[in-house]
Protein backbone atom coordinates (compact mmCIF):
# COMPACT_ATOMS: atom_id res chain seq x y z
CA UNK A 1 0.00 0.00 0.00
CA UNK A 2 1.29 3.46 -0.89
CA UNK A 3 2.40 5.61 2.01
CA UNK A 4 0.49 8.88 2.10
CA UNK A 5 1.97 12.12 3.44
CA UNK A 6 -0.16 15.03 4.61
CA UNK A 7 0.48 18.46 3.07
CA UNK A 8 -1.13 21.86 3.21
CA UNK A 9 -1.28 23.88 0.01
CA UNK A 10 -1.94 27.61 0.10
CA UNK A 11 -2.28 29.54 -3.11
CA UNK A 12 -4.52 31.50 -5.42
CA UNK A 13 -7.88 30.18 -6.52
CA UNK A 14 -6.88 30.53 -10.18
CA UNK A 15 -6.32 27.12 -11.79
CA UNK A 16 -6.11 25.31 -8.45
CA UNK A 17 -8.33 22.68 -10.08
CA UNK A 18 -5.22 21.47 -11.89
CA UNK A 19 -3.70 20.49 -8.58
CA UNK A 20 -6.83 18.63 -7.50
CA UNK A 21 -6.95 16.74 -10.82
CA UNK A 22 -3.29 15.83 -10.55
CA UNK A 23 -3.81 14.55 -7.03
CA UNK A 24 -6.74 12.42 -8.11
CA UNK A 25 -4.66 10.93 -10.93
CA UNK A 26 -1.89 10.08 -8.48
CA UNK A 27 -4.26 8.39 -6.04
CA UNK A 28 -4.03 11.00 -3.32
CA UNK A 29 -6.89 12.52 -1.36
CA UNK A 30 -8.23 16.01 -0.74
CA UNK A 31 -9.17 16.12 2.91
CA UNK A 32 -10.41 19.67 3.11
CA UNK A 33 -10.76 22.60 0.77
CA UNK A 34 -11.31 26.07 2.13
CA UNK A 35 -11.74 28.99 -0.24
CA UNK A 36 -11.37 32.41 1.34
CA UNK A 37 -11.76 35.23 -1.13
CA UNK A 38 -9.08 34.77 -3.73
CA UNK A 39 -7.10 32.28 -1.72
CA UNK A 40 -7.53 28.56 -1.41
CA UNK A 41 -6.30 26.19 1.30
CA UNK A 42 -6.11 22.54 0.49
CA UNK A 43 -5.29 19.88 2.99
CA UNK A 44 -4.30 16.77 1.13
CA UNK A 45 -2.73 13.34 1.39
CA UNK A 46 -0.10 12.74 -1.27
CA UNK A 47 1.51 9.38 -2.11
CA UNK A 48 5.06 9.70 -0.79
CA UNK A 49 6.84 8.95 -4.07
CA UNK A 50 4.79 11.51 -6.00
CA UNK A 51 5.46 14.47 -3.72
CA UNK A 52 8.01 16.06 -6.12
CA UNK A 53 5.44 15.98 -8.95
CA UNK A 54 2.84 17.74 -6.82
CA UNK A 55 5.47 20.20 -5.59
CA UNK A 56 6.33 21.05 -9.18
CA UNK A 57 2.70 21.71 -10.01
CA UNK A 58 2.30 23.82 -6.87
CA UNK A 59 5.36 25.89 -7.83
CA UNK A 60 3.92 26.47 -11.28
CA UNK A 61 0.75 27.81 -9.64
CA UNK A 62 2.94 30.00 -7.38
CA UNK A 63 1.42 28.34 -4.35
CA UNK A 64 3.03 27.20 -1.13
CA UNK A 65 3.17 23.64 0.09
CA UNK A 66 4.07 22.76 3.66
CA UNK A 67 3.89 19.53 5.56
CA UNK A 68 0.84 19.33 7.83
CA UNK A 69 1.68 16.63 10.35
CA UNK A 70 -1.64 16.82 12.21
CA UNK A 71 -3.81 16.17 9.18
CA UNK A 72 -6.45 13.56 9.85
CA UNK A 73 -6.20 14.02 13.60
CA UNK A 74 -9.23 15.14 15.55
CA UNK A 75 -8.32 16.85 18.80
CA UNK A 76 -10.55 17.73 21.74
CA UNK A 77 -9.50 20.99 23.42
CA UNK A 78 -11.03 20.68 26.86
CA UNK A 79 -11.40 23.69 29.10
CA UNK A 80 -12.67 23.27 32.66
CA UNK A 81 -15.55 25.70 32.10
CA UNK A 82 -16.85 28.15 29.54
CA UNK A 83 -16.30 31.09 31.89
CA UNK A 84 -14.09 34.03 30.95
CA UNK A 85 -11.43 32.54 33.22
CA UNK A 86 -10.67 29.84 30.67
CA UNK A 87 -12.09 31.22 27.49
CA UNK A 88 -11.69 32.77 25.05
CA UNK A 89 -8.02 33.56 25.11
CA UNK A 90 -5.87 30.62 26.08
CA UNK A 91 -8.19 27.78 25.02
CA UNK A 92 -9.19 29.37 21.72
CA UNK A 93 -5.64 30.28 20.85
CA UNK A 94 -4.54 26.72 21.54
CA UNK A 95 -7.31 25.31 19.35
CA UNK A 96 -6.52 27.75 16.60
CA UNK A 97 -2.81 27.05 16.72
CA UNK A 98 -3.37 23.30 16.52
CA UNK A 99 -5.30 23.85 13.30
CA UNK A 100 -2.25 25.33 11.55
CA UNK A 101 -0.62 21.93 10.99
CA UNK A 102 -3.92 20.49 9.77
CA UNK A 103 -5.71 19.17 12.86
CA UNK A 104 -9.44 19.39 13.31
CA UNK A 105 -10.18 20.66 16.79
CA UNK A 106 -13.36 20.64 18.82
CA UNK A 107 -13.61 22.77 21.92
CA UNK A 108 -15.30 21.20 24.89
CA UNK A 109 -16.18 23.22 27.97
CA UNK A 110 -17.00 21.03 30.93
CA UNK A 111 -20.20 21.78 32.79
CA UNK A 112 -18.66 21.63 36.25
CA UNK A 113 -14.92 21.56 35.81
CA UNK A 114 -14.16 24.69 37.80
CA UNK A 115 -12.58 24.94 41.21
CA UNK A 116 -10.29 22.63 43.11
CA UNK A 117 -12.58 20.58 45.30
CA UNK A 118 -15.81 20.64 43.34
CA UNK A 119 -14.56 20.04 39.80
CA UNK A 120 -15.76 16.91 38.07
CA UNK A 121 -16.61 15.64 34.62
CA UNK A 122 -19.70 13.77 33.57
CA UNK A 123 -19.81 10.35 31.95
CA UNK A 124 -21.27 11.94 28.83
CA UNK A 125 -18.37 14.37 28.63
CA UNK A 126 -15.81 11.60 29.07
CA UNK A 127 -17.37 9.56 26.29
CA UNK A 128 -17.45 12.59 24.02
CA UNK A 129 -13.77 13.27 24.68
CA UNK A 130 -12.94 9.60 24.05
CA UNK A 131 -14.34 9.89 20.54
CA UNK A 132 -11.32 12.02 19.62
CA UNK A 133 -7.73 11.03 18.89
CA UNK A 134 -6.04 13.27 21.44
CA UNK A 135 -7.35 15.40 24.31
CA UNK A 136 -5.72 18.72 25.22
CA UNK A 137 -6.70 20.00 28.67
CA UNK A 138 -6.14 23.70 29.20
CA UNK A 139 -5.52 24.45 32.86
CA UNK A 140 -4.61 27.55 34.82
CA UNK A 141 -1.62 28.99 36.59
CA UNK A 142 -1.39 27.21 39.94
CA UNK A 143 0.97 24.24 40.06
CA UNK A 144 -0.79 22.93 43.17
CA UNK A 145 -4.07 22.65 41.24
CA UNK A 146 -2.50 21.08 38.18
CA UNK A 147 -0.55 18.49 40.16
CA UNK A 148 -2.96 17.65 42.95
CA UNK A 149 -6.48 18.63 42.05
CA UNK A 150 -7.20 18.69 38.34
CA UNK A 151 -5.97 15.23 37.29
CA UNK A 152 -9.25 13.78 38.53
CA UNK A 153 -10.73 15.16 35.33
CA UNK A 154 -8.61 12.60 33.44
CA UNK A 155 -10.41 9.60 34.95
CA UNK A 156 -11.97 7.48 32.26
CA UNK A 157 -10.14 9.22 29.43
CA UNK A 158 -8.62 6.51 27.26
CA UNK A 159 -6.97 8.63 24.58
CA UNK A 160 -3.58 10.38 25.04
CA UNK A 161 -3.82 13.40 27.34
CA UNK A 162 -1.91 16.62 26.79
CA UNK A 163 -2.03 19.26 29.52
CA UNK A 164 -1.24 22.95 29.21
CA UNK A 165 -0.77 25.27 32.13
CA UNK A 166 1.15 28.24 33.42
CA UNK A 167 3.93 26.87 35.62
CA UNK A 168 7.00 25.14 34.30
CA UNK A 169 6.42 21.51 35.30
CA UNK A 170 7.75 18.21 34.07
CA UNK A 171 5.36 15.79 32.42
CA UNK A 172 6.06 13.20 35.14
CA UNK A 173 4.81 15.60 37.78
CA UNK A 174 1.31 15.69 36.33
CA UNK A 175 -0.28 12.32 37.05
CA UNK A 176 -2.05 10.83 34.07
CA UNK A 177 -0.72 13.25 31.48
CA UNK A 178 1.18 12.06 28.41
CA UNK A 179 2.63 15.51 27.86
CA UNK A 180 2.72 18.76 29.81
CA UNK A 181 3.39 22.11 28.15
CA UNK A 182 4.01 25.13 30.36
CA UNK A 183 3.82 28.89 29.82
CA UNK A 184 0.23 28.73 28.57
CA UNK A 185 -1.72 29.45 31.72
CA UNK A 186 -4.66 31.63 32.44
CA UNK A 187 -4.46 34.81 30.39
CA UNK A 188 -6.76 37.71 29.68
CA UNK A 189 -5.02 38.62 26.45
CA UNK A 190 -4.37 36.98 23.10
CA UNK A 191 -1.26 34.82 23.11
CA UNK A 192 1.18 36.81 21.02
CA UNK A 193 4.34 37.32 23.03
CA UNK A 194 7.45 35.48 21.96
CA UNK A 195 7.46 33.03 24.86
CA UNK A 196 3.77 32.31 24.44
CA UNK A 197 4.16 31.60 20.75
CA UNK A 198 7.13 29.36 21.40
CA UNK A 199 5.08 27.48 24.01
CA UNK A 200 2.37 26.97 21.38
CA UNK A 201 5.01 25.73 18.95
CA UNK A 202 6.21 23.31 21.60
CA UNK A 203 2.64 22.13 22.06
CA UNK A 204 2.17 21.54 18.33
CA UNK A 205 5.43 19.66 18.15
CA UNK A 206 4.50 17.49 21.15
CA UNK A 207 1.03 16.73 19.85
CA UNK A 208 2.56 15.89 16.47
CA UNK A 209 4.88 13.39 18.16
CA UNK A 210 1.97 11.76 19.98
CA UNK A 211 0.05 11.48 16.70
CA UNK A 212 3.12 9.94 15.07
CA UNK A 213 3.38 7.39 17.86
CA UNK A 214 -0.25 6.41 17.35
CA UNK A 215 0.43 6.03 13.62
CA UNK A 216 3.48 3.88 14.35
CA UNK A 217 1.44 1.65 16.65
CA UNK A 218 -1.16 1.41 13.91
CA UNK A 219 1.44 0.45 11.31
CA UNK A 220 2.13 -2.74 13.27
CA UNK A 221 -1.48 -3.79 12.79
CA UNK A 222 -2.87 -1.57 10.02
CA UNK A 223 -6.47 -0.52 9.63
CA UNK A 224 -8.67 -2.63 7.36
CA UNK A 225 -9.23 0.41 5.16
CA UNK A 226 -7.75 3.92 5.09
CA UNK A 227 -10.02 6.56 6.64
CA UNK A 228 -9.27 8.80 3.66
CA UNK A 229 -10.58 6.15 1.31
CA UNK A 230 -13.80 5.78 3.31
CA UNK A 231 -14.12 9.53 3.11
CA UNK A 232 -13.88 9.47 -0.67
CA UNK A 233 -16.39 6.64 -0.95
CA UNK A 234 -18.88 8.51 1.25
CA UNK A 235 -18.49 11.57 -0.96
CA UNK A 236 -19.24 9.42 -4.00
CA UNK A 237 -22.04 7.26 -2.62
CA UNK A 238 -23.83 9.56 -0.17
CA UNK A 239 -24.42 12.78 -2.11
CA UNK A 240 -26.26 14.37 0.83
CA UNK A 241 -22.89 15.00 2.47
CA UNK A 242 -22.41 17.89 0.06
CA UNK A 243 -25.41 19.70 1.55
CA UNK A 244 -23.96 19.67 5.08
CA UNK A 245 -23.04 23.15 6.22
CA UNK A 246 -20.99 22.22 9.29
CA UNK A 247 -17.25 22.76 8.94
CA UNK A 248 -15.48 19.59 7.85
CA UNK A 249 -18.61 17.49 7.14
CA UNK A 250 -16.35 14.46 7.05
CA UNK A 251 -13.82 14.74 9.85
CA UNK A 252 -10.92 12.34 9.59
CA UNK A 253 -9.52 10.65 12.65
CA UNK A 254 -6.48 8.45 13.00
CA UNK A 255 -8.65 5.34 13.23
CA UNK A 256 -11.91 6.41 11.68
CA UNK A 257 -14.04 9.38 10.85
CA UNK A 258 -16.95 11.44 11.99
CA UNK A 259 -19.76 11.93 9.49
CA UNK A 260 -21.81 15.02 10.18
CA UNK A 261 -25.14 13.57 9.03
CA UNK A 262 -28.02 12.54 11.33
CA UNK A 263 -27.50 8.98 12.53
CA UNK A 264 -31.09 7.73 12.38
CA UNK A 265 -31.55 8.78 8.80
CA UNK A 266 -28.22 7.80 7.32
CA UNK A 267 -26.58 5.04 9.35
CA UNK A 268 -27.91 2.27 7.09
CA UNK A 269 -26.65 4.01 4.01
CA UNK A 270 -23.22 4.35 5.60
CA UNK A 271 -23.20 0.75 6.79
CA UNK A 272 -24.00 -0.45 3.29
CA UNK A 273 -21.26 1.63 1.70
CA UNK A 274 -19.62 -0.56 -0.92
CA UNK A 275 -15.99 -0.80 -1.96
CA UNK A 276 -14.67 -1.99 -5.33
CA UNK A 277 -13.35 -5.12 -3.62
CA UNK A 278 -16.93 -6.16 -2.87
CA UNK A 279 -16.99 -5.57 0.89
CA UNK A 280 -19.28 -3.18 2.75
CA UNK A 281 -18.18 -0.72 5.37
CA UNK A 282 -20.06 -2.47 8.19
CA UNK A 283 -17.73 -5.46 7.75
CA UNK A 284 -14.68 -3.24 8.21
CA UNK A 285 -15.79 -0.80 10.88
CA UNK A 286 -17.93 -0.18 13.92
CA UNK A 287 -20.54 2.41 13.12
CA UNK A 288 -22.21 4.10 16.06
CA UNK A 289 -24.10 7.17 17.10
CA UNK A 290 -21.70 9.93 18.08
CA UNK A 291 -22.01 11.76 21.39
CA UNK A 292 -21.62 14.92 19.39
CA UNK A 293 -25.07 15.97 18.21
CA UNK A 294 -26.58 13.11 16.23
CA UNK A 295 -23.58 12.50 14.07
CA UNK A 296 -22.30 9.16 12.88
CA UNK A 297 -19.02 7.86 14.25
CA UNK A 298 -17.05 5.33 12.25
CA UNK A 299 -14.22 3.48 13.98
CA UNK A 300 -12.35 1.27 11.54
CA UNK A 301 -11.32 -2.16 12.74
CA UNK A 302 -7.75 -3.33 12.42
CA UNK A 303 -6.51 -5.88 9.91
CA UNK A 304 -6.11 -8.57 12.56
CA UNK A 305 -9.74 -8.07 13.57
CA UNK A 306 -11.19 -8.37 10.08
CA UNK A 307 -8.68 -10.81 8.66
CA UNK A 308 -7.86 -8.75 5.58
CA UNK A 309 -7.25 -5.20 4.51
CA UNK A 310 -8.22 -3.40 1.33
CA UNK B 1 -1.74 59.47 45.07
CA UNK B 2 -0.61 58.46 41.59
CA UNK B 3 -2.38 55.75 39.63
CA UNK B 4 -1.08 52.32 40.66
CA UNK B 5 1.37 53.82 43.10
CA UNK B 6 1.52 50.45 44.84
CA UNK B 7 0.84 47.26 42.89
CA UNK B 8 1.66 44.16 44.93
CA UNK B 9 0.86 40.58 44.09
CA UNK B 10 1.97 38.00 46.64
CA UNK B 11 2.06 34.26 46.26
CA UNK B 12 4.34 31.54 47.56
CA UNK B 13 5.57 30.64 44.07
CA UNK B 14 7.21 33.44 42.11
CA UNK B 15 6.16 32.55 38.54
CA UNK B 16 2.52 32.18 39.58
CA UNK B 17 2.75 35.64 41.02
CA UNK B 18 3.85 36.94 37.61
CA UNK B 19 0.94 35.23 35.83
CA UNK B 20 -1.54 36.83 38.18
CA UNK B 21 0.09 40.21 37.93
CA UNK B 22 -0.38 40.00 34.18
CA UNK B 23 -4.03 38.93 34.52
CA UNK B 24 -4.71 41.82 36.88
CA UNK B 25 -3.01 44.28 34.54
CA UNK B 26 -5.01 42.99 31.57
CA UNK B 27 -8.32 43.27 33.38
CA UNK B 28 -7.49 46.68 34.81
CA UNK B 29 -6.83 47.99 31.36
CA UNK B 30 -9.80 46.34 29.69
CA UNK B 31 -12.17 47.78 32.32
CA UNK B 32 -10.32 51.14 32.18
CA UNK B 33 -9.79 51.09 35.93
CA UNK B 34 -6.15 52.17 36.01
CA UNK B 35 -6.80 55.91 36.58
CA UNK B 36 -9.21 55.15 39.42
CA UNK B 37 -6.94 52.91 41.46
CA UNK B 38 -4.24 54.32 43.69
CA UNK B 39 -2.87 51.31 45.50
CA UNK B 40 -3.67 47.65 45.13
CA UNK B 41 -2.49 44.52 46.88
CA UNK B 42 -3.42 40.94 46.09
CA UNK B 43 -2.51 37.82 48.05
CA UNK B 44 -2.94 34.36 46.56
CA UNK B 45 -2.92 31.14 48.56
CA UNK B 46 -4.01 28.35 46.21
CA UNK B 47 -3.32 25.66 48.83
CA UNK B 48 -6.02 27.24 51.05
CA UNK B 49 -8.22 28.11 48.06
CA UNK B 50 -7.90 31.75 49.05
CA UNK B 51 -7.81 35.00 47.14
CA UNK B 52 -7.55 38.35 48.95
CA UNK B 53 -7.50 41.81 47.46
CA UNK B 54 -7.38 45.28 48.96
CA UNK B 55 -7.69 48.43 46.88
CA UNK B 56 -7.34 52.09 47.77
CA UNK B 57 -9.13 54.25 45.25
CA UNK B 58 -8.09 57.68 44.08
CA UNK B 59 -10.47 60.59 44.01
CA UNK B 60 -12.50 60.06 40.93
CA UNK B 61 -14.47 62.79 39.24
CA UNK B 62 -17.53 64.16 40.96
CA UNK B 63 -21.01 63.83 39.57
CA UNK B 64 -21.45 65.03 36.04
CA UNK B 65 -24.28 67.50 35.36
CA UNK B 66 -25.68 68.58 32.02
CA UNK B 67 -23.75 71.85 32.02
CA UNK B 68 -20.50 69.92 32.43
CA UNK B 69 -20.96 68.10 29.19
CA UNK B 70 -23.13 70.37 27.03
CA UNK B 71 -24.21 73.92 26.17
CA UNK B 72 -27.87 74.72 26.36
CA UNK B 73 -29.89 77.18 24.38
CA UNK B 74 -33.52 78.01 25.17
CA UNK B 75 -35.92 78.93 22.35
CA UNK B 76 -39.13 80.02 24.10
CA UNK B 77 -41.00 80.87 20.90
CA UNK B 78 -40.35 77.49 19.33
CA UNK B 79 -40.94 75.79 22.72
CA UNK B 80 -37.60 74.09 22.39
CA UNK B 81 -34.39 73.51 24.27
CA UNK B 82 -31.34 72.81 22.14
CA UNK B 83 -28.46 70.94 23.77
CA UNK B 84 -25.08 71.00 22.05
CA UNK B 85 -22.97 68.21 23.43
CA UNK B 86 -19.30 68.68 24.19
CA UNK B 87 -18.41 65.34 25.76
CA UNK B 88 -19.61 62.49 23.67
CA UNK B 89 -19.04 59.69 26.18
CA UNK B 90 -22.04 60.71 28.29
CA UNK B 91 -24.60 60.81 25.45
CA UNK B 92 -26.21 57.44 26.28
CA UNK B 93 -26.79 58.40 29.91
CA UNK B 94 -28.08 61.85 28.95
CA UNK B 95 -30.50 60.47 26.39
CA UNK B 96 -31.74 57.87 28.85
CA UNK B 97 -32.51 60.55 31.41
CA UNK B 98 -34.20 62.79 28.85
CA UNK B 99 -36.35 59.99 27.45
CA UNK B 100 -37.51 59.17 30.92
CA UNK B 101 -38.55 62.76 31.64
CA UNK B 102 -39.95 63.94 28.31
CA UNK B 103 -40.80 60.78 26.41
CA UNK B 104 -39.04 59.64 23.27
CA UNK B 105 -41.48 61.48 21.01
CA UNK B 106 -40.37 64.87 22.33
CA UNK B 107 -36.66 64.30 21.87
CA UNK B 108 -34.94 64.47 18.53
CA UNK B 109 -31.31 64.18 17.63
CA UNK B 110 -30.75 65.90 14.28
CA UNK B 111 -27.04 65.10 14.40
CA UNK B 112 -24.49 63.45 16.63
CA UNK B 113 -23.77 66.54 18.71
CA UNK B 114 -27.24 68.04 19.02
CA UNK B 115 -30.31 67.05 20.99
CA UNK B 116 -33.53 69.04 20.83
CA UNK B 117 -36.29 68.81 23.39
CA UNK B 118 -39.83 70.02 22.71
CA UNK B 119 -41.49 71.23 25.87
CA UNK B 120 -44.24 73.71 26.83
CA UNK B 121 -42.17 75.30 29.49
CA UNK B 122 -38.65 75.64 28.10
CA UNK B 123 -37.29 78.19 30.56
CA UNK B 124 -38.18 76.29 33.70
CA UNK B 125 -37.09 73.01 32.17
CA UNK B 126 -33.76 74.48 31.13
CA UNK B 127 -33.14 75.61 34.69
CA UNK B 128 -33.87 72.10 35.91
CA UNK B 129 -31.73 70.44 33.24
CA UNK B 130 -28.77 72.65 34.07
CA UNK B 131 -28.24 70.90 37.39
CA UNK B 132 -29.53 67.49 36.41
CA UNK B 133 -27.09 64.72 37.25
CA UNK B 134 -26.23 62.85 34.06
CA UNK B 135 -23.78 60.31 35.36
CA UNK B 136 -22.23 59.33 38.63
CA UNK B 137 -18.76 57.93 38.00
CA UNK B 138 -18.69 56.42 41.46
CA UNK B 139 -21.66 54.25 40.64
CA UNK B 140 -20.05 53.05 37.46
CA UNK B 141 -16.79 52.54 39.31
CA UNK B 142 -18.46 50.30 41.86
CA UNK B 143 -19.92 48.13 39.12
CA UNK B 144 -16.57 47.93 37.38
CA UNK B 145 -14.71 47.12 40.57
CA UNK B 146 -16.99 44.20 41.36
CA UNK B 147 -16.73 43.00 37.78
CA UNK B 148 -12.95 43.32 37.97
CA UNK B 149 -12.78 41.39 41.24
CA UNK B 150 -14.83 38.52 39.84
CA UNK B 151 -12.79 38.41 36.65
CA UNK B 152 -9.40 38.18 38.35
CA UNK B 153 -10.47 35.70 41.03
CA UNK B 154 -9.55 32.12 40.18
CA UNK B 155 -12.52 30.32 38.67
CA UNK B 156 -14.47 28.28 41.17
CA UNK B 157 -13.90 30.57 44.14
CA UNK B 158 -17.59 31.20 44.52
CA UNK B 159 -17.74 32.15 48.18
CA UNK B 160 -17.10 35.88 48.23
CA UNK B 161 -16.96 38.79 50.59
CA UNK B 162 -16.74 42.35 49.45
CA UNK B 163 -16.70 45.74 51.10
CA UNK B 164 -16.84 49.10 49.38
CA UNK B 165 -16.67 52.13 51.62
CA UNK B 166 -15.46 55.57 50.65
CA UNK B 167 -12.27 54.99 48.73
CA UNK B 168 -11.63 51.54 50.14
CA UNK B 169 -12.40 48.23 48.55
CA UNK B 170 -11.81 44.77 50.00
CA UNK B 171 -12.51 41.50 48.26
CA UNK B 172 -12.00 38.00 49.63
CA UNK B 173 -12.94 34.86 47.73
CA UNK B 174 -12.57 31.18 48.38
CA UNK B 175 -13.96 27.81 47.48
CA UNK B 176 -14.53 26.91 51.13
CA UNK B 177 -16.57 28.71 53.76
CA UNK B 178 -14.84 32.01 54.49
CA UNK B 179 -12.93 32.30 57.75
CA UNK B 180 -13.07 35.45 59.82
CA UNK B 181 -9.32 35.79 59.94
CA UNK B 182 -9.14 35.89 56.15
CA UNK B 183 -11.32 38.97 56.07
CA UNK B 184 -9.32 40.46 58.93
CA UNK B 185 -6.12 39.81 57.02
CA UNK B 186 -7.57 41.65 54.04
CA UNK B 187 -8.46 44.50 56.39
CA UNK B 188 -4.87 44.57 57.59
CA UNK B 189 -3.68 44.67 53.99
CA UNK B 190 -5.86 47.69 53.42
CA UNK B 191 -4.47 49.40 56.49
CA UNK B 192 -0.96 48.75 55.26
CA UNK B 193 -1.92 50.28 51.92
CA UNK B 194 -3.37 53.34 53.59
CA UNK B 195 -0.07 53.88 55.33
CA UNK B 196 1.68 53.78 51.98
CA UNK B 197 2.23 50.10 51.39
CA UNK B 198 5.41 48.14 51.72
CA UNK B 199 8.19 49.76 49.78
Amino acid sequence: MAVLRPYLYTGGVHKHGLLIELLEDLGGYIIQKVVTGTEVNLIMLIPEKDIPIVKKQSDELLGMMVEAPLTGVEIAVVSPTLASHHLPHSACDIAEYLRHPGANTNMIGLARGMGRRVSLSMDYERRLINEHDIAVFTFGSFSDCIINKKPKLFEGIEIPIVVTGGPDLKTEEVPGADLYVGDIGRTSHRLRKAEEISALDKLNEGVGKIADNIRKQQAKDPLAVLPARVMKEIENQVPEIRTVLSPAPLTLQLNGLRVKLPYDEFHEKIEKLEFDEGVTLSELANISKSKMKNYILIKIKSKSDVGFAI
Amino acid sequence: MDPLEVFDVESAIAPEQEFYRKIIEDNLSSLKLVPAIGRIKVVLRPEDSLFQMAILLRDVGTRVTTTDIADMEVKPIASQIIISIKKEQYIPELLGKLWERYGKANISQPDRWTVTISTDNPRAEAAFLKDMMVADPRHRLHENLVDFAIRVTPEGFRVRYHLYKGNQFIFVASEEALKHEWIEEAGAMLEELTKGGKK
